[in-house]
Order: structure tokens, then C-alpha cells, then sequence
């Protein structure tokens, strides 16, 4: 199991390395804004694995708590502010 | 130090590696896809269930807990959280007149190659 | 104490009191869940946080529908159709993330973006709220605008994506989930 979460965590790096790229040479603002979130849901995943791996789940749920909770709304603020008043 | 039995491992280790070929999907469509709209297809959506599924399998892993409780909880978070970010996405490309790839109609074009090259972003879905 | 009128308002539909004693529970139930700690100075400031939380956040928790002749609360819904619908909801989401997966990782991308618009007009507002975000949630459609009097632009992904939006199947178990009528007529796009 041990291995199976080490592999998983290297995937999830591997796609936070390639949406870099996308946030970085993406067209538009809103590409890197996609890479950004993308990014947000991936380091949640992350830092819950990591806890499993280091045997000490309930603390580092906390800290994946709070980061679902912050994500979602930075989202909404960075949106909001792109749109401008149209929104 | 986490006990769990047999089966338990063998459902959570289905889950996550579900929830894996979820998120390599996403990724792949990520880079892959023609333009931003398409994108947050696979970006929003495929990336919310991968993530279920894999938090759904630690669950499992971890057993009847108040941690699983909380990883429950996180579920639920992203399951509200995640269409709201990319709807408000789209919602402000769309206003500021992002333009939307649709693929050309032109029968040559069909007959010649339905390839993704065919396609060229046109501005005119907008009043 | 401005609450009280809000409280004794008739536009309210359904009865406040079962409003504001479910929303206590629930919060009591994830200041449990937070804490985890069982001593009884702890339950007794995590009920009364419940009630005061509940109490002071009613008056924002209520929605006014079109003309301001009625006022539903955000969660009033029934949970036994709720938890049925949600199951429902989870099907369709991994039916469509195959769908749109296998669209993507071929090697020759199978995918044809339209706009589908069409008008859904309910009396609650939260129905509303409820179909966008089943609608963005449900891979291979993406909710673009929602206008005031009811009109959905949704950019659909893939032909089968767009057929399933237009068949109306979504549509007709939300309004299933707030018992209304289902008023759903398709927009003809200018694509």
C-alpha cells in the first residue's frame, strides 16, 4: 500500500509540474487560472497522502481542510475580479 | 499506526487506482484539448470525481474514524466547491468575449480531414 | 433582536422553527466532528455556538423568488430526495467522465464544442442554483451564463453531451427534487 501511495503521489507531482507549464505559457489569463486550480485540487490530494505516509493522518486533514475550503473561494475572488463589472 | 484488514485494503486500493486513471485522464485532456472551454471540461470536472475517489478509497483505508469523517467532509467540499470555481470561470471568460472553438462546417473540410487543425476559433457565438 | 420579525414573516415557505432547529444540528454535528472532544464544557459551548450561529445567520439563508411574494430557505429540501438524486448524480457524472475520457485520450480527439441555450423557469431560485451546478458538475458540460428570467447557455463538449442536455432528463429530476412543475423549453442557438 505503501508503494501504491508513493506512486500515486508521484503522478499527482508530475501533473502539478506540467500545469506549471500550462500556467505559465497558457494563451490567455484564464488558461492559467484553469492550471491554478488544477494545481489547488492536486496539493489537497497531496498533503492527505502525505499524512498517510507518515502515520499521521488526523493532523494533516486538518490542514487539507482548511486548503479545500480556501481554494475553492480564491477561485471565486480571482474570477470575480477578472470579469469586472459584467460579472 | 493505521490496522486495517484485507478486504479493506483490496476496496481502497480499487478506489484510488479508479481515482488515478481519473486524474491521468484529466491531465491528458489538459494538455490535449483545443482551447480554454474545452479545457475546463477536463480540468473541472474529471479532476472532481478523480479526487473523490481517491479521498473515498483513504477512507475506506483508514476505517471507521473521526479522520475518515473529516476526509468525508473534504469530499463534500470539493463536490460544491470545485463546479462553482469553474462555472465562475467560464462565466468571466465568456463576459470579457473569450471566443469559443467550434469545429468548421464546411463539407470539403469533413470530407478532406476531420483532424483538430480543421477548426479555427470563431468570434461570431456572441451577440 | 431584528431577527424576530424575519422569524414571524408569513412569506416564508415551510415553518421556520424546523429551519432553524435542523440547521443547529447540522452545525452541532460538524463542531463534533472538528473538535472530537466529548467533556461536557465542550458540548455545552458547541451547542450554544450552534443556536447563536443558526440564529444570526437565518435571515441570510432566506432566497426571494421572482416578484419577492415568497421566501424559501437555501436547504430546504427533502433529504430522503436529496440523498436519491445525489446517488442519481453520481452515476451520471461517472458515465459521463468515461464519455468524455475516452473522447480525449484518442488518438484522433472526437470532441465537437457547441453552445446549447435553453430556458428552465422555476418559482424557487435555489432549483435554479441546484441544475447549474449539476450541469457544470456533469462532465462534457460546462454552465457559461444564467440570466435573470431563466436562460441556461451551456457550452456543451461532445455531440453525446449535448443530446443528453437537450433530452431534458436533468431538468425533470430537479424540478422532482423541489416538487415544481418542469418548465423546460429549448432555445434554438444561433450556431
Amino acid at each position: 500500500m505503501r508503494i501504491f501511495f508513493l506512486v500515486l503521489m508521484g503522478v499527482l507531482l508530475a501533473t502539478i509540474g506540467l500545469m506549471l507549464q500550462r500556467v505559465f505559457q497558457g494563451p490567455s489569463i484564464f488558461d492559467r487560472m484553469n492550471g491554478l486550480g488544477v494545481i489547488t485540487a492536486d496539493t489537497i490530494l497531496l498533503i492527505v497522502l502525505f499524512g498517510f505516509l507518515d502515520n499521521q493522518p488526523g493532523m494533516y486533514v486538518d490542514l487539507a481542510m482548511a486548503y479545500a475550503m480556501m481554494g475553492c473561494l480564491g477561485s471565486v475572488v480571482l474570477a470575480k475580479y477578472l470579469g469586472g463589472k459584467k460579472l | 499506526m493505521i490496522s486495517c484488514t484485507f478486504l479493506q485494503e483490496m476496496i481502497a486500493a480499487l478506489l484510488m487506482g479508479l481515482g488515478l486513471i481519473f486524474l491521468v485522464g484529466s491531465m491528458i485532456g489538459m494538455l490535449r484539448l483545443p482551447d480554454f472551454y474545452s479545457r475546463v471540461h477536463a480540468s473541472g470536472n474529471s479532476e472532481t470525481l478523480g479526487t473523490m475517489l481517491v479521498f473515498l478509497g483513504l477512507a475506506v483505508y483508514n476505517g471507521v474514524s473521526i479522520t475518515s469523517a473529516k476526509l468525508l467532509i473534504i469530499l463534500m467540499f470539493i463536490f460544491l466547491g470545485n463546479p462553482i470555481g469553474s462555472h465562475i470561470l467560464t462565466k468571466a471568460a465568456y463576459k470579457t468575449g473569450h471566443p469559443v472553438w467550434t469545429k468548421k462546417r464546411l463539407p470539403e473540410e469533413i470530407m478532406s480531414d476531420g483532424d483538430i487543425k480543421g477548426g479555427e476559433a470563431n468570434a461570431d457565438i456572441h451577440s | 433582536m431584528a431577527n424576530l420579525d424575519i422569524v414571524r414573516d408569513k412569506r416564508i415557505s415551510g415553518s421556520p422553527a424546523v429551519h432553524l432547529l435542523s440547521m443547529a444540528v447540522l452545525l452541532f454535528g460538524f463542531w463534533m466532528l472538528l473538535s472530537g472532544n466529548t467533556q461536557t464544557k465542550f458540548l455545552v459551548y458547541g451547542v450554544l455556538t450552534a443556536i447563536i450561529a443558526s440564529w444570526a445567520s437565518y435571515p441570510l439563508l432566506l432566497v426571494p423568488n421572482g416578484d419577492d411574494s415568497k421566501r424559501y430557505f437555501v436547504f430546504g429540501i427533502n433529504p430522503f430526495k436529496l440523498i436519491a438524486y445525489f446517488i442519481w448524480l453520481l452515476w451520471q457524472l461517472v458515465l459521463a467522465n468515461i464519455d468524455v475520457i475516452r473522447a480525449t485520450v484518442r488518438p484522433e480527439i472526437e470532441i465537437d464544442p457547441c453552445v446549447v441555450r435553453f430556458r428552465y423557469q422555476t418559482d424557487n431560485p435555489m432549483a435554479r442554483v441546484v441544475l447549474a451546478n449539476s450541469i457544470t458538475l456533469t462532465p462534457g458540460t460546462v454552465t457559461m451564463n444564467l440570466t435573470d428570467d431563466g436562460v441556461y447557455e451551456v457550452h456543451a463538449l461532445t455531440v453525446g453531451a449535448a443530446d443528453g442536455l437537450r433530452s431534458g432528463d436533468m431538468q425533470q429530476k430537479v424540478a422532482w427534487l423541489y416538487g415544481e412543475p418542469c418548465d423546460f423549453t429549448l432555445l434554438e442557438g444561433k450556431d
